[in-house]
């Protein structure tokens, strides 16, 4: 409510020029310290227009027309004194409007220019609570729209329709210019450049979108040109009572507007101010590269494909890729940071405020993984992926994306990626090392049954030279045993296959390979991994029994590498039960499927058992109690178990000897 | 019309035990297989004329049976066949009596005669009955 109070009786005594002008710039009133300043008495003044003032008159009436259309205006103007002589006048206009919101009239308080004589340039501070917040805004792409909206204003029961046809319009609306209030009101510090091209719904509350869509509407299909329109806004937090006015700008398609109000808490205000700035700034220098996006309007394609009954929006997408390019091409980024212009190797954040395709150009389907994680209503998404930068470079890159939460509120997504190429090739020297390592272990293992490898291949050998001897003997007889020959014949290709099996077995666990995943059936390991160890026990007479679960699901595995873990495993069981000499010489080798679902190994014997200190640090690399033994079996077993993401574990069976059993999950191809 | 000699073969390998015994049948030799020391044990017997074992075998090995058979004063001759080079092994089997310690493969003429010499000349069939 503006007070009553008269203000002329008041002026009368102010030390400052206080002047009334009517909507038309002629001077009201003139108080006596106007008297003063300018040396024109009252009684001249008062009915005269302001150009009386000014010899600039064009610029007068521009300016007149824009105090009426913004609401306030502060600055330097020239003024013309009865000498002649102009003098520089700091000047504050507010334009005071009727209840109904029409312009009533236009106060000026006025003081001489403490620098006199200079020229008022652009750089002149004004007080930001003075001035107005001013856009211009592009609508020529919703004629459309604007046409509908209003036929509909015609129609009974449209409120709820015209509301969310005046939304959408804001959102439609492009920036084409701001100034420097409205920058730094909403704008944070990224500039005006960031802000044009944008949607004005990015930047206008949400609370009062219908309200600018209502006033657009008015604007441009109002039959005269240069009228305004005017609300009052609710409070929003940055402005007290806002008052926003819109009208036709000269460009066909454009409007402005423009937002007085006083900022709603100047101390608090500034202090937002700066914590913004502050949290800007940390977030420009942040060394992880941010990327603000606004996927506001898939966020509605998905709820009317959620409302068509769709689940699987990964499958959904398969059918329509076609969303995916969508998404790439229409998805605005609205912001970086500085990392982020350094990752890809732009020149500025403009090159970089694009549609979001040129973030997924090496890998789209990581643009199909964000868009299934936003559909499925995830808080994040988070993954490895590829990105090529400006210089053609591509990248391992960690991606996370922070969904927005409330999909009606501002609809900001976070892109952060961070250049993991590094660290990855480094992981990828370490599991080169870990491969070289396990390698180096297969071989000392090989080396270790090199006895027992030879007597498996000398076993069939042995068989070929005996049967081709016998074969010769019947070949040689007056009568030769044809059908004896034929049989012999036969377990020779036999057995020749069998000793081409366990070289081919020998040859897999001594090449040097990456590792790789193939469907496995774990009781095969068990029994190909047996051929190597089946001399070691029987050399110890150790009796073996197995107990292999039937019909045992294939999991994806490295067979070689499992295969060593089976065969070191029987390996210490062995040495433990030569150890121990006497009693019960048995191995007792079991599979089984647990309860969870997961592939279990189990080895028990009847050696001397684990010491309880020794236990825990079993699995440790270098880690022996053998006089012969280097430490890494185990070591190497639990990293093979792990990467297979399983767990190992050692224990003392109740009834003596020790049991180690494994565990890894059944993946499927 | 003498009787044909019969050969004990002891071995764990299925290859092994079938090819020796067409070898012995195609000399004219008797056969019977058995797949570890205990179950030769179980029928020690019956009157070979001589033994080729093995001696890594699971549960017992060749040398333990060779011990158990000399101990219960068993003197059948016996040929050791196997693929360990282990002289202290083959010490001790040569100790124990036993006719010949001959590494696999084996040449048909090399195990022959050393059956020959076990069963003896005149016990020596011709050759397999037609």
């Amino acid at each position: 409510m503006t007070t009553q109070v008269s203000e002329p009786d008041i002026a009368d005594f102010a030390s400052e020029s206080v002047v009334i002008f009517d909507i038309e710039g002629a001077v009201h009133y003139w108080n006596p310290a106007s008297e003063a300043l300018y040396g024109w008495p009252s009684l001249t003044m008062v009915g005269r227009g302001i150009g009386h003032l000014s010899t600039r008159s064009e610029n007068e009436r521009e300016h007149w027309r824009m105090l009426l259309q913004e609401g306030t205006w502060q600055g330097v103007v020239s003024r013309r004194t009865p000498s002649g002589i102009h003098i520089a006048v700091d000047i504050r206009q507010y334009v005071r409007f009727a209840q109904d919101g029409t312009p009533r009239d236009v106060i000026e308080y006025g003081r001489q220019s403490l620098s006199d004589g200079a020229v008022p340039g652009a750089d002149w501070h004004i007080p930001d609570r003075l001035m107005a917040a001013s856009w211009e805004i592009d609508v020529s792409a919703s004629e459309a729209l604007i046409a509908q909206i209003a036929r509909l204003r015609g129609e009974a029961d449209a409120e709820a329709q015209l509301n969310a046809r005046h939304n959408d319009l804001v959102k439609a609306a492009r920036i084409i210019n701001v100034n420097e209030r409205t920058m730094r009101l909403v704008g944070g510090n990224r500039g005006r450049d960031l802000m044009i091209g944008q949607p004005v719904a990015g930047f206008w509350p949400l609370e009062s979108r219908a309200t600018l869509g209502e006033l657009i509407v008015d604007a441009m299909t109002g039959k005269t040109e240069d009228a305004t329109y005017r609300r009052q806004l609710p409070s929003d937090g940055i402005l007290r009572d806002p008052l926003v006015t819109v009208w036709r700008a000269e460009t066909p398609g454009r409007i402005y507007a423009a937002v007085n109000g006083a900022v709603d808490d100047d101390r608090s205000y500034v202090y937002l101010r700066a914590s913004e700035a502050r949290y800007r700034k940390l977030v420009h220098h942040m060394p992880i590269a941010l990327w603000q996006v606004d996927a506001s309007h898939m966020g509605r394609i998905y709820n009317d494909i959620r409302a068509t009954g769709v689940t699987d929006f990964g499958a959904y997408l398969d059918e329509h890729p076609e969303l995916v390019e969508l998404a790439a091409t229409t998805v605005q980024i609205t912001d970086v940071n500085r990392a982020a212009v350094q990752l890809l190797g732009g020149s500025s954040a403009l090159d970089l405020m694009r549609p979001v395709g040129y973030l997924f150009t090496v890998n789209r389907s990581s643009l199909r993984n964000v868009m299934i994680g936003r559909f499925n209503g995830q808080t994040s998404h988070e993954e490895i992926t590829k990105i090529e930068t400006f210089d053609g470079r591509v990248l391992d890159v960690r991606m996370s994306v922070t969904y927005p939460k409330v999909l009606a509120e501002l609809d900001v997504t976070i892109f952060s990626f961070e250049d993991v190429t590094d660290r990855m090739s480094m992981e990828a020297e370490i599991r080169q090392l870990q491969a070289d390592f396990t390698h180096a272990a297969r071989i000392s293992t090989l080396g270790e049954l090199t006895t027992s490898i030879a007597h498996e291949i000398n076993q069939p050998l042995a068989a070929i030279v005996t049967n081709a001897e016998t074969s010769l003997r019947w070949l040689s007889r007056d009568d030769p045993n044809v059908e004896k020959v034929k049989a012999l014949t036969a377990r020779i290709a036999a057995s020749g296959r069998r000793a081409s099996d366990i070289v081919q077995h020998i040859r897999g666990m001594a090449s040097k390979r990456q590792p790789e995943r193939v469907a496995t059936d774990l009781n095969e390991i068990v029994q190909e991994s047996l051929i190597f160890i089946r001399h070691e026990i029987e050399s110890q007479s150790i009796g073996i029994t197995t107990d292999l679960a039937r019909a045992l699901p294939n999991t994806m595995a490295d067979r070689i590498q499992l295969q060593q873990v089976v065969v070191n495993l029987l390996i210490n069981s062995v040495q433990a039960v030569e150890a121990q000499g006497t009693g019960t010489r048995e191995i007792y080798i079991g599979t089984s499927l647990t309860e969870s679902g997961a592939l279990a190994f189990t080895l028990r014997d009847t050696g001397p058992g684990i010491s309880p200190d020794d236990l825990d640090r079993i699995f440790e690399g270098f880690f022996t109690t053998k006089e012969a033994g280097m430490g890494i079996g185990l070591a190497i077993c639990q990293s093979i178990i792990s990467e297979h993401g399983g767990v190992i574990a050692a224990s003392n069976h109740p009834d003596g000897g020790a049991q180690f059993r494994f565990e890894i999950p059944v993946e499927t191809p | 019309m003498p009787k044909t000699p019969l050969v004990a073969v002891v071995d764990d390998d299925e290859a092994i035990r079938e090819a020796l015994c067409d070898l012995l049948m195609v000399t004219g030799l008797e056969c019977s297989t058995f797949d570890s020391a205990p179950a030769f044990l179980d029928n020690v017997q019956n009157h070979f004329d001589c033994l080729i074992t093995d001696v890594r075998m699971p549960g017992m090995s060749g040398i333990d049976l060779l011990e158990r058979m000399r101990a219960g004063g068993s003197d059948l001759p016996v040929i050791v066949l196997t693929s360990v080079i282990d002289s202290s092994a083959r010490a001790r089997a040569l100790d124990l009596g036993a006719q010949a310690w001959l590494t696999k493969p084996v040449a048909d003429d090399a195990l022959l005669d050393q059956l020959k010499a076990a069963i003896g000349a005149e016990d020596w069939p011709d050759g397999p009955e037609q």
